[in-house]
């Protein structure tokens, strides 16, 4: 029943296209992320599953129900907003028995209801103060406690963690985990932040420009991105995208990087995908997965830049189209200025059509 | 950071000893550089004041042919405020003031409201509605005054719309009637200041967090139901303002009424200022205005003191 379907789902604000037609199926109890920039459409797809935009075009089915025609406080969908727009004037009692007390609850039901609700999100003590002056974390557990009371089959959130500062967001991470383990519900989470998606979602939905770019689990859009903008976008930094064109060379395939040189031998199966390609490539490769060496045969391109970042080093290499970055440990021995050779590792590299952008031969 | 938190340190490290007498010279200069100023704020507001006691005390009046300063020839001890407490025209003025008040103040309140409610959104119009809404407020109340003595007359356009929607002929003589004539003044009251407790209300409205409503809406509240627990405690301070600063005018109402009316037929719409301003300008008893004056500014500072009270104390309470 709680499974989410979007067919042919799209949005346009006046000339402005915010969503194109987007299908996308999210399973029963499953936590899915929609990341993407901001102005990419996440928001958009969230607020039509929630019942506050209607769609232009398409349907949103909840299991086989169309909710065409059912309105936003009758969807059974609990919303946390990016602020938890907590009811200010209201202490946390007043906030969690809201829902309850909207949908004509008994007074002893609706404390029954908040007891439980307060005890399971450790918000007991805290539940005659005013709302107005509560920390973050308490907030979000207040602004989720509210909408679970409900027992909404769908959760939504949007964006909850991005006003938080970078050290407390660790923690608030592991809770909204911990609390979905709890819940068993059906979430959608909208971030623009990759770790969040990543840690925490059993599938993330990339998108970009209102367009859906992949669906996948985190691993999946990590290790196959499908087009160029997920390889960029995932992974910090993101994937290295050289320009370059398949060439066969005594042992096998390689790809020529013009300036940078050849790369070493395409793995067997990513040589086979490109043999019926042909023309301009991009060759992808993560900067987590190349080593460097100042000497040897390969890859070549000169020391740019050196970031250091604790415990590893980012160290910049060429220039314009060719720029590339490799992430290494911090007691790497890198000197600035100086010709280095990379090694990236084949078995995780990928192709990229040069001008659709699209993967060539996706799949280890 | 860890600098900036460093030097902070030293800097208020050997304040304290310094700045106590430090301080207290600040303190004398600001006094003495803002003393020409208060002296004057002090005499306007308290000269006044302090003179009105005086001659109240007093059977002065302008032409008794002495100056004010020499009321004390006439000095009558209390007799103006036991003659006032036995004054049925005064009390039955005050008693109508309060009904005017009670009526015009809550209609102008919920019809600002609905109104601000119908205008937080947007509609086709708005802002030349808008425009129109807010005129009746620009009007000079002594023009209003006679817009709505000219409106009220037997033969004039009230009656004529009467008449053409009950289909007879409507005569009424809206001023000259004792009741009606009353009605007529809360009428034109409500025409001009409705546009102010919208405009604050409207203001009021907008700032309520859309992201609340939303909440409240996906939490099962219907439209009423928003209302009641959101919108309205969000809007609670400026409904207070808007409440007060009517009341407070209202209390005074004048101009628009003695145009239409001056005060009658009779005393029927006889208010507080109105029978002030007769005593003043026809009785010239000066002492007894100033009498009934100060009665009526300690009665409505008394309130005013009680209202800003429970207003903190619901504050404290809720917070």
């Amino acid at each position: 029943m709680s499974a989410i379907h979007l067919q042919g789902l799209s949005k346009k604000f006046g000339d402005f296209t915010a969503l194109k037609t987007m299908d996308l199926d999210i399973a029963d109890g499953e936590f899915m992320a929609l990341l993407g920039p901001s102005g990419c459409g996440k928001t958009t797809t969230m607020n039509m599953i929630a019942g506050m935009e209607e769609p232009t075009q398409g349907r949103i089915l909840f299991g086989e129900c169309d909710m065409a025609q059912v309105p936003m406080g009758r969807r059974g969908v609990g919303f946390v907003f990016q602020n938890y727009a907590i009811f200010t004037h209201m202490t946390v009692r007043q906030n969690l028995a809201y829902g309850p007390r909207m949908h004509g609850a008994s007074r002893p039901e609706i404390d029954r209801r908040v007891g439980a609700i307060a005890e399971l999100l450790q918000l007991t003590p805290l539940l005659d103060r005013k709302a107005e002056r509560l920390s973050v974390n308490i907030l979000q557990r207040v602004a989720i406690g509210r909408s679970a009371i409900l027992e909404p089959a769908i959760f939504l959130l949007d964006e909850p963690l991005s006003n938080v500062d970078a050290a407390f967001r660790a923690v608030m991470r592991t809770e909204l985990k911990h609390l979905q383990r709890q819940f068993r519900q059906t979430m959608v989470y909208v971030t623009h932040d990759q770790l969040e998606a990543m840690t925490m979602a059993d599938r993330i939905t990339v998108m970009d420009h209102g367009v859906l770019q992949q669906v996948g689990s985190p691993i999946e859009v990590y290790n196959n991105p499908a087009n160029v903008f997920v390889a960029r976008f995932i992974g910090s930094p993101g994937m290295n995208l050289l320009p370059g064109r398949p060439a066969e060379s005594d042992r096998g395939m390689v790809i020529d990087l013009g300036p940078v040189g050849l790369t070493p031998l395409l793995p067997a199966k990513l040589a086979q995908r490109l043999r019926g390609h042909g023309g301009d490539v991009l060759f992808g490769f993560r900067p987590e997965q190349a080593t460097i060496a100042h000497e040897g045969r390969g890859m070549k391109a000169p020391v740019t830049f050196v970031e250091r970042i604790g415990a590893r080093i980012i160290v910049h290499l060429g220039q314009s189209e060719s720029a590339m970055k490799v992430v290494l440990d911090n007691d790497a021995r890198v000197s600035l200025g100086a010709s280095a050779i990379i090694t990236p590792h084949m078995e995780s590299a990928r192709l990229f059509d040069r001008a659709s952008g699209a993967a060539i031969g996706q799949g280890a | 950071m860890t600098m900036a938190v460093a030097s902070e340190n030293e800097m208020s490290a050997p304040a304290p000893k310094s700045s106590a007498p430090a301080q207290d010279e600040r303190a004398r200069l600001g006094f003495r550089l803002t003393l020409p100023a208060q002296i004057l704020v002090l005499f306007i507001s308290a000269f006044p004041l302090l003179m009105q006691a005086y001659i109240s005390l007093t059977d002065w009046s302008p032409l008794s042919g002495t100056n004010w300063w020499n009321a004390w020839e006439m000095w009558n001890t209390f007799a103006n405020y036991t003659d006032l407490a036995m004054d049925g025209r005064f009390w039955s003025a005050l008693w109508r003031t309060l009904v005017v008040m009670l009526v015009c103040v809550p209609v102008e309140f919920l019809l600002g409201l609905a109104l601000a409610t119908l205008f937080a959104d947007d509609f086709p119009g708005k802002k030349l509605f808008y425009s129109i809404l807010l005129m009746p407020m620009m009007v000079v109340p002594a023009v209003a005054g006679y817009m709505f003595f000219m409106l009220f007359q037997s033969g004039g356009p009230v009656n004529d719309v009467l008449s053409g929607l009950l289909g007879f002929p409507v005569a009424i003589a809206w001023l000259s009637d004792p009741k009606l004539a009353l009605a007529a003044v809360m009428i034109a009251d409500i025409w001009q200041w409705t546009p102010l407790m919208f405009l604050i209300l409207l203001a009021g409205l907008v700032g309520v967090p859309q992201d609340q409503i939303k909440a409240a809406t996906l939490l099962g509240a219907n439209a009423w139901q928003r209302f009641v627990t959101i919108v309205v405690p969000k809007m609670k301070t400026i409904i207070i303002i808007a409440l007060a600063i009517r009341v407070i005018e209202n209390f005074k109402i004048f101009d628009t009424l003695y145009i239409m009316t001056g005060g009658g037929p009779g005393v029927a719409t006889e208010t507080i200022s109105v029978y002030i301003y007769k005593v003043t300008t026809q009785d010239l008893i000066w002492g007894y205005v100033a009498a009934i004056a100060l009665a009526i500014l300690v009665v409505l500072s008394v309130a005013a003191v009680l209202a800003m009270k429970r207003m903190a104390a619901n504050r404290e309470a809720a917070a």
